[in-house]
């Protein structure tokens, strides 16, 4: 069947179609610069193309989804909402991260990469204990960065809709990861940020952590009685008072039996604290790790000292200010006073 | 090369970073140095300067020991609190003492 090819759009046609009576002499293409065939729009044509190989180039860009592994393995079957799961670090140097938490802990990491982001699975004995995110800071930002918590909770959508109708802010709306699970970003009413997870492989099981494992959280607010309420309306927590100086409120967070949080009243006279959720580390000699991470390049914030349970406590912060504390768990026999 | 070819291109590459520049614009949460990593984890950075000054006597974070007796608070208001008070019969919990290999923790 004999051809025809629109010289605009290269768009092929029968000559039958487009109403052209083949008269066999030329054997061939019939040669016309001034053909236009039949529907003939440039505009909508290439614009179509266009449009479909810009969705394709901006696609890696606007939905980098990389395979992050589950939080833990073999799968629980566990769930344990309000319970601390996982946290996430961003850091403007990922190697350099890496070296310090490793010394510090003995952590190991598997590195993650698709497109312009870098990611790192932080290991303990095989078991995943963190992920730590490469995020540069442009120079005209003070920013610092940060460990990000996440709780666990049954239906992400259902919970960001409790935070919100409860006074929370939307940093990253409900998105899937494959083999993660479900996770959304909220910042709490006071401004403390925070993350939920519905975990594919359920949570963690609730065991006495081990040394180098996050082992404890604590909520420091302006408002710890309001920030409580909040809390308990998105995690169902049990809220126990406990003792403070005068001016100041400490409350504990529990859910199936277990404590799972602190809330502390932000000391006075601070004004450039801001509410923040603090993880703790556990370790076996808070002392020796504070100057471990001297050592390796990071500062102590708050020097080791006992705390209600008998053990030490110390906030520090890696190389690049990312704070976070150590809380050391000793047994009953050897358990100190507060003095 | 074929001038169609450019001018798809050449639209292509302006939509592309029309797309880009827009998806940059529904990113929330710009106020706390946040953005979502392009899709995957979750990435932020917090305002400059933890202070974590001020810690005195009596400001503690850790969690109690299992078999504490549950305290009173001195600092807490008594009444009319905005959260839910676990009821007194509730001792006061710890964190899981069992390790994972079954047993309690020994050192």
């Amino acid at each position: 069947m004999a051809g025809i090819k629109c010289i605009h759009c290269n768009f092929v046609e029968t000559l039958e179609k487009q109403g052209i009576t083949f008269d066999g002499k030329t054997g061939g293409i019939p040669i016309s610069r001034s053909f236009k065939h039949k529907g003939h729009n440039p505009f909508l044509r290439q614009g179509l193309l266009a449009l479909l190989l810009g969705v394709v180039c901006a696609m890696p860009v606007m939905a980098a989804q990389i395979q992050l592994p589950a939080i833990i393995e073999p799968a629980s079957q566990e769930h344990h909402v309000g319970k601390l799961i996982f946290v996430e670090l961003v850091t403007p140097d990922l190697a350099a991260a890496k070296k310090f938490y490793a010394g510090l802990f003995g952590w190991t990491f598997r590195d993650i990469q698709d497109g312009g982001t870098k990611y790192a699975e932080a290991f303990l004995d095989g078991r995943p204990v963190a992920g730590l995110i490469h995020k540069n800071v442009p120079a005209s930002e003070h920013r610092q960065p940060a460990w990000l918590s996440f709780f666990a909770v049954g239906d992400v959508d259902a919970a960001k809709k409790v935070a919100l109708q409860n006074g929370a802010k939307m940093l990253s709306e409900p998105h899937s990861i494959p083999d993660r699970g479900r996770e959304a970003v909220f910042a709490d009413p006071q401004g403390a940020v925070f993350a939920v997870l519905a975990s594919s492989n359920g949570d963690p099981p609730d065991v006495l952590a081990a040394p180098g494992e996050w082992i404890w959280i604590s909520l420091i607010t302006g408002d710890p009685e309001t920030n409580a309420a909040f809390y308990q309306t998105l995690f169902d927590y049990e809220v126990f008072e406990l003792p403070a100086s005068e001016g100041a409120q400490h409350l504990l967070l529990a859910s199936d039996n277990y404590a799972r949080a602190s809330v502390n009243t932000l000391p006075a006279n601070r004004p450039n604290a801001h509410p923040h959720w603090l993880n703790y580390v556990c370790v076996e000699d808070t002392v020796k790790m504070t100057a471990k991470v001297v050592a390796l390049g990071g500062r102590v914030l708050v020097e080791p000292r006992i705390d209600r349970h008998g053990g030490k406590v110390a906030v520090v912060a890696d190389p690049f200010g990312a704070p976070f504390g150590l809380l050391e768990w000793p047994d009953t026999e050897s358990k100190e006073v507060p003095k | 090369m074929n001038i169609l070819i450019l001018r798809w291109l050449a639209l292509a590459f302006v939509l592309c970073t029309l797309m880009f520049l827009l998806s940059g614009c529904f990113f929330p949460g710009g106020g706390y140095g946040y953005d979502d990593g392009g899709g995957i984890g979750a990435a932020y950075y917090e305002p400059p300067g933890f202070d974590y000054g001020g810690w005195g006597h009596g400001y503690q974070v850790a969690p109690f020991r299992g078999g504490d007796h549950r305290p009173t608070s001195r600092g807490g208001r008594a009444s009319a609190r905005a959260y839910r008070s676990a009821p007194t019969s509730h001792s006061m919990p710890s964190i899981p003492s069992h390790s994972r290999s079954g047993g309690l923790r020994s050192r």
